[in-house]
């Protein structure tokens, strides 16, 4: 008997353990479906994992991303999950200032409370890293105090509202579109910055790095109307185009950091919403 | 009539300047016929990629065509980084200039593409159906990986 006390209190030690570790994975998968890492990691530079310094270059200057590993100060380890709450859902940084719309929290305003504490959760258990942050260059009049005048013009926290009449599928590729933040790249800006929901997903000309982004609204010819559900899926896990041809530049980057870590159920239920789309 | 009388001078000049508009074939000609053929080869392994991707996803029933395929991608990937060489990085290109700035870099991304090839053609000639999903996502992952870093779309 006495041998199996040590056992017993092993596995009593291990239960909870595991507990946390399914909501952990819970996390690390969010965080891969918000499309967090492509920014906060700078692969050009074989930097760590979720270290930042990532150069964004944009139409309004040079922004370089934080570090948000666990490093109590180059990272987020000493944030509660009130500052991610904020963070997230508001643009304010824990010292009550504003954060530039680069960071996509004009989509993240949607996530799911409980969401943002399994994201939170998992980024703090990613290993800490050290990393110099660098000043974004940006023009004169772009100063922090600023993004309070652009939030009250264009943003406003809002909840996610899943459609009455849409499926459950539906309703759910919805969601990791909206957090996936397709239309921070997709969607046209006006000349402040602010999203032009008007022509939701219809492509941009000048995304991160002066890109082309595409119409991914389903007209037959300027979109991906021609695509099958199969088609999306397949491309969503892979980056492969119908026509043979794969994607490049910072699609790739997505399909790499993010989309092609998703289960095929999400992934599918991305299509089935973005096929539902008005096409424009 | 009055004859008109043009100065030996005049008429060299006069040569010269007609020498000078006449098409003469130029390194910048080369570029661009080396550009031309790299996309053309492009567009051929973006068929058979196309092609291949199909059948492996149950989409057609050509299974016996794979091996045509899977070989096609094969020889048109032998020398990839050959297709790029030095000063084809001007004119109607979507590569992009890091491919010469970090060739060593490039290089490797274009031999991990053939050696995803290579173990396609092999999968697909010993006809381990139930490894080809998983080894043609290995092609399509080399693909992408140098897309991602050496290509700007630009329309």
């Amino acid at each position: 008997m006495c041998r199996w006390i040590p056992i017993l209190l092993l596995l009593l030690a291990a239960g909870p353990l595991r507990a946390d570790d399914v909501l952990i994975r819970k996390g690390e998968y969010l965080v891969r479906a918000a499309g967090c890492v492509s920014c906060h990691t700078d692969h050009e530079n074989d930097g760590p994992f979720l270290a930042g310094g990532r150069a964004l270059v944009t139409p309004f200057g040079t922004f370089y991303s934080p570090n948000i590993t666990s490093h109590p100060q180059h990272g987020i380890g000493r944030w509660s999950d009130d500052d991610f709450l904020r963070a997230l859902r508001d643009g304010v940084a824990p010292d009550g200032s504003h954060y530039y719309p680069v960071f996509p929290y004009t989509s993240y305003t949607q996530l799911k409370d409980d969401d943002i504490r399994l994201m939170a959760a998992y980024l703090r258990t990613v290993r800490p890293a050290v990393t110099d942050v660098r000043e974004h260059e940006l023009p004169w009049y772009l100063f922090r105090r600023m993004m309070a005048v652009w939030k009250w013009l264009f943003f406003e926290p809002t909840e996610f509202a899943e459609m009455p009449t849409g499926s459950a599928e539906h309703n759910r590729g919805a969601y990791l579109v909206v957090i996936g933040h397709c239309s921070e790249c997709h969607t046209p800006r006006n000349r402040f910055g602010a999203l032009d929901v008007t022509r939701y997903l219809v492509g941009a000309r000048s995304g991160i790095g002066d890109e082309l982004v595409p119409n991914i609204t389903p007209d037959r010819s300027a979109g991906i109307g021609k695509w099958s559900k199969d088609d999306l899926t397949y491309f969503l896990a892979t980056g492969a185009l119908p026509d043979g041809d794969y994607v490049g530049s910072s699609m790739a980057e997505v399909i790499d950091d993010s989309t092609s870590h998703l289960n095929s159920a999400d992934l599918q239920a991305m299509a089935v919403y973005l096929k539902s789309l008005p096409a424009m | 009539m009055k004859s008109v009388h043009i100065p030996l001078s005049l008429l060299r000049i006069l040569g010269v300047c007609a020498l000078l508009v006449l098409p003469v074939p130029s390194g910048a000609d080369e570029a661009e016929n080396q550009i031309k053929y790299r996309q053309a080869v492009m567009k051929a392994i973006g068929g058979h990629m196309g092609a291949s991707s199909l059948i492996v996803r149950g989409k057609v029933s050509h299974r016996d065509q794979l091996k045509v395929h899977a070989n096609g991608l094969l020889s048109l990937s032998r020398d990839i980084a050959g297709l790029f060489p030095e000063g084809s990085d001007f004119g109607e290109t979507e590569a992009r200039e890091i491919i010469w700035e970090k060739w060593d870099d490039f290089r490797k991304a274009a031999d991990e593409s053939k050696a995803g090839i290579e173990n396609f053609v092999r999968v697909v000639e010993t006809g381990g159906d139930s490894d080809l999903a998983a080894a043609f996502r290995r092609v399509g992952k080399g693909c992408r990986g140098c897309h991602e870093d050496f290509r700007q779309k630009d329309e």
